[in-house]
């Protein structure tokens, strides 16, 4: 009864997104206010709708109803209770409905916070978001039914959710990630909906940009946890491997960053326009596209998803629909967009220039290094493999004259600087940063690669000219406490970010140049040392949690002789599926992890175990997510707040 | 004139991009190929896998055009194209195989039992057919790295000069063969 | 990072070889060259994983032979070109320099260039019209630091 309720909401879900679609759209086309005024009410009716379904399939998994099959193949009536509501996007068609739950949230969002525009655009933009979300609904329905029934012959247990999906980091990452790609969808509908008026200016950025900000907020969190779970679930550490999935997270995050950079131009000076509606436009298709390389099983990823050739051509013919559509628009009302801003070569506008064209060339790196593979073997070539020396030989390159024009770009004024007024302030920054730096990595190691100081070099040079903005900004009309008072809210999101960033390269750049690994068997009672850190294998127990057996091996961690943690790592079986999960043991610190992974029992009795030292790890994490705070932080910013005095007024500019 | 163009690049990109996804859905991205194609069969001196007596070289495949399949009887898709591979034994084809040994390891596992494998080949090949002209032993898969095996099965097509000229991962079905093999066998043996 | 910075890894920390360690080896240099092959080699048979990461059958074969090449004494390269002959381009993460994958390289060089071209050409025409003095100069100071505060992102 519940799943065919789920089932049937979704239908109706369906029918009001075909009009939300349709009436705003046509409503706009023709001027008519009435059908325009009914698109906020579909969107929320359908976001209603779409939540039904969910709260029906998260029902169902946790009453265990194996006559689902969607319940019967990724839960189990032994899982703990929270896995069996995460298990509801632990596989395609629940995570597929996960999406579309966002998709309609973020529709209902724009169209209850969106009463400060005029009529025209924010019909078009929920047309155009009906249109998003047509597309996914018609997918879930006919191609990726979560509510398939299992009749009459339905299995007594389920086949439990896949162990590596069984950890809190699997809990929240989809969630996020999902809000930060559909967020994007918000960008694209305000982009089309601009292109579709034919007003590019700078009000359709500052509209723009709160959504964007807060989207790009998501899915730089999302990334941040999908990285942290990879390294703390996975077993042997990795934190980033360049592999096709993690790509097509990073890809839409890229562009997305350029977008809000871009927007800030194109909101401030009204210069960049046709630049920034093409970004919006990436963005989401890079999103999309994202999707496409998960779902459709057309690059080999370590991220084993379910993989369908018809799924991946309704998706295919989606994003060809979508995407092919935006950009037809774009090349013919672009050619009319005139920028008429005026600047010189020192200035920000400049500087956030050339941010746009190295965030592209990032993008352009990880999207060629993802597909070339593919196309190489398509054109009759053979099989190539792009992954990590690749990738982090052409992202050290880029680094070095990004990170620089980091630390300059926010110093600069619009329009046009002295070069001179700057030089001292730099060449100082600059000095100051080389010098911390040889003073920390010195004095911490014995061997400092010319590389490792670059890198971290620049990470510093980051702080400190962020930092000397900050008192320049702060200090102009007061003293300093005074000052940082009065700076807005945006100002800190960039400070926020840029910090953000820092940590990241210093957090990548330590932990790749000082991580040391063990790989040892060992008996109880012996000790291994690793850099200053004994580490004493006490022996095994076996272990047994609510659905898994296994054994955990204690391993007491000394310094000088003084007792530091004691790390259980553990080797768990999975009762239902029989498959085998390495939980690694981690001693979590600011400076410093120290990661213990579990082997196998070898024949003298001894066990194998995997010990790592990784300094600055946690770092990037850290870094991760400040940046998407910095995103977050817009939604304070009165700026970009819609006000209800405003809304009497824009019922009047229809146009 | 070069706005309205320069406005064309990035749908024209897009496009571009859709047709390689597109080709690329219908093609299977984890078949990979050796590095060997086009050069001649490895060295190698391994034992026959029925006859401890029994020795092959590489020099001895010389002179006839044959498969040499490698496989294992742990291996599920193996048992699954041993009936096909029969048939083209009847045909005339003539098939070397190639045990792939799995799971042993000299430094955990001790001794090796093979009259165990033995019993497990001869029962496994009355059952659902003997396509091999006789099996290769490769315990420790020295040959199978040598010609950039990854598991089982996969089929190498080598001529009578002993120059592997395809490599095929995955099963031998009657539509792998047409497609795949069949075309090569006719120039080789009109 | 991590490419240029591996090879710090092991001669950093100055870790002494013990009996207990997995792999054994008669240098730091064979220890490090080790780890940089088998985290740049890829596993022919699994998803997409290094030789380090998995524990397939065959990623345990090419770990071996890995092993036994760089105790021989064999360089980096001459492990990767063993690996290549073998199982072709698909083994090694980093990719050949073809015609086909030449455009891995050329296209960031070209956005960069046309990039760094678009706003120099707009500078040169948007020169053209503009004049500008030194007073304006002067008087655009003040201004600006009069209304900083309210020009920041």
């Amino acid at each position: 009864m519940i799943p065919e309720l789920g089932y049937f909401s979704l239908t109706l879900a369906m029918v009001l997104s075909v009009l939300l679609c349709i009436f705003p759209l046509w409503g706009a086309h023709t001027g008519n206010l009435r059908l325009m005024r009914a698109a906020p009410s579909l969107a929320v009716g359908q976001f209603v709708f779409v939540l039904v379904s969910f709260a029906a399939l998260i029902y169902a998994s946790l009453t265990d109803d194996f006559t689902v099959a969607y319940v019967a193949y990724h839960s189990s009536s032994t899982l703990p209770w929270y896995y069996k509501i995460t298990s509801t996007w632990g596989g395609h068609e629940g995570a597929i409905l996960l999406w579309l739950v966002m998709q309609a949230g973020w529709t209902a969002v724009v169209a209850l916070r969106s009463n400060s525009l005029p009529w025209i655009l924010r019909a078009r933009v929920l047309g155009v978001l009906g249109f998003l979300g047509v597309g996914f609904m018609l997918y879930t329905l006919w191609m990726s039914n979560p509510f398939e029934l299992l009749l009459p012959y339905f299995p007594v247990e389920g086949r439990d959710l896949n162990p590596l999906l069984q950890d809190p980091g699997m809990i929240i990452h989809p969630p996020l990630l999902y809000m930060g790609y559909v967020g994007l969808s918000v960008s694209f509908a305000f982009a089309i909906a601009a292109l579709l008026t034919g007003k590019l200016d700078n009000t359709w950025a500052k509209w723009s940009r709160p959504w964007t900000m807060t989207a790009w907020g998501f899915l730089t969190l999302g990334i941040t946890i999908g990285s942290w779970w990879a390294y703390s679930e996975l077993g042997w550490g990795g934190w980033w491997f360049w592999d096709p999935v993690e790509n097509a997270s990073l890809m839409p995050w890229l562009v997305a960053t350029a977008l809000l950079h871009s927007l800030s131009v194109t909101e401030k000076r009204g210069v960049f326009k046709s630049w920034t509606v093409l970004l919006a436009i990436a963005a989401f298709s890079l999103s999309l596209l994202g999707t496409f390389i998960v779902r459709s099983g057309i690059i080999v990823s370590v991220h084993a998803f379910a993989t369908d050739p018809d799924r991946g051509l309704f998706i295919l013919a989606f994003l060809a629909i979508v995407v092919g559509g935006a950009l037809t628009l774009y090349a013919f009302r672009v050619s009319q967009v005139r920028s008429e801003g005026r600047y010189k070569l020192v200035s920000r506008e400049v500087a956030l220039w050339l941010n746009n064209i190295f965030l592209v060339v990032a993008t352009f790196i990880v999207l060629l290094g993802t597909l070339l593979p593919m196309v190489h073997k398509e054109m009759g070539l053979g099989s190539i493999s792009i992954g990590e020396p690749f990738f982090n030989k052409m992202f050290a390159i880029i680094l070095v004259p990004f990170a620089i024009l980091m630390g300059i770009g926010p110093l600069l004024r619009w329009k046009q600087n002295k070069w001179s007024f700057l030089q001292n302030k730099l060449l100082i920054a600059a000095l100051m940063s080389i010098v911390i730096t040889a003073a920390w990595l010195y004095s911490s190691y014995a061997v400092v690669a010319p590389l490792t100081l670059l890198a971290t070099t620049l990470a510093v040079w980051i702080v400190m000219t962020t930092a000397a903005d900050l008192y320049i900004k702060a200090t102009v009309q007061t003293n300093f406490s005074q000052g940082l008072k009065r700076l807005g809210l945006s100002y800190w999101a960039m400070v926020l970010g840029h910090v953000g960033i820092a940590f990241v390269i210093a957090g990548v750049t330590l932990t790749s140049a000082y991580s040391v690994e063990r790989d040892v068997s060992m008996k109880p009672g012996e000790i291994v040392q690793l850099n200053q850190y004994q580490y004493r294998f006490e022996g095994v127990n076996t272990i047994r949690g609510a659905n898994y057996s296994g054994h955990a091996g204690e391993v007491s961690v000394l310094k000088n002789d003084k007792l530091v943690t004691v790390l259980h790592a553990e080797k768990r079986r999975y009762d239902i599926g029989m498959q085998f999960m390495t939980e690694a043991a981690i001693d979590a610190g600011f400076t410093r992890d120290l990661y213990l992974a579990l082997g196998e029992q070898l024949n003298n009795g001894g066990w194998s175990l995997r010990i790592y030292h990784k300094p600055f790890v946690r770092w990037m994490w850290i870094g991760g997510v400040l940046i998407s705070l910095a995103g977050f932080m817009i939604l304070g910013d009165k700026r970009y707040r819609t006000s209800k005095k405003n809304t009497d007024k824009s019922q009047e500019k229809l146009v | 004139m070069n706005r309205k163009l320069l406005a064309l690049i990035p749908l024209l990109a897009f496009v571009l991009v859709c047709v390689f996804l597109f080709q690329g859905l219908f093609s299977n991205p984890r078949e990979i190929q050796t590095g060997r194609l086009g050069q001649p069969m490895p060295a190698f001196d391994l034992p026959d896998l029925m006859q401890d007596s029994k020795r092959w070289q590489d020099s001895q495949l010389k002179g006839d055009v044959y498969l040499l399949n490698v496989w294992g009887t742990w291996c599920p898709t193996c048992l699954a194209e041993l009936d096909y591979l029969t048939q083209l034994r009847e045909q005339g084809v003539k098939i070397i195989g190639l045990y792939y040994v799995q799971s042993y390891d000299a430094d955990f596992d001790g001794e090796f039992d093979m009259p165990a494998l033995r019993e497990e080949v001869t029962s496994m090949l009355s059952r659902a057919g003997d396509p091999y002209q006789f099996n290769i032993l490769d315990l420790h898969r020295t040959l199978s790295l040598d010609l950039g095996v990854s598991g089982a099965p996969e089929t190498f097509l080598v001529d009578s000069k002993g120059t592997i000229l395809l490599h095929h991962t995955g099963d031998i079905n009657p539509r792998v063969w047409r497609a795949k093999f069949a075309p090569l066998m006719q120039e080789l043996q009109p | 990072m991590k490419y240029f910075l591996i090879a710090l890894m092991i001669l950093a920390s100055g870790i002494a070889m013990a009996e207990q360690d997995r792999y054994q080896f008669d240098n730091n240099e064979q220890a490090q060259r080790f780890t940089e092959l088998t985290k740049e080699l890829r596993c022919p048979k699994c998803q997409n994983q290094n030789i380090a990461d998995s524990d397939a059958v065959v990623a345990k074969d090419l770990r071996e032979k890995v092993l036994a090449l760089v105790k021989e004494g064999k360089s980096k390269d001459d492990v990767i070109e063993y690996m290549i002959d073998r199982y072709g381009y698909f083994v090694h993460y980093d990719p050949p320099v073809t015609p086909a994958t030449l455009v891995l390289w050329v296209l960031p060089i070209l956005i960069v260039v046309f990039g760094f071209g678009f706003i120099i050409f707009r500078q040169r025409k948007a020169a053209v019209k503009q004049t500008w003095s030194e007073q304006d100069e002067a008087l655009l100071a003040k201004l600006i630091a009069k209304n900083e505060r309210q020009e920041q992102i």
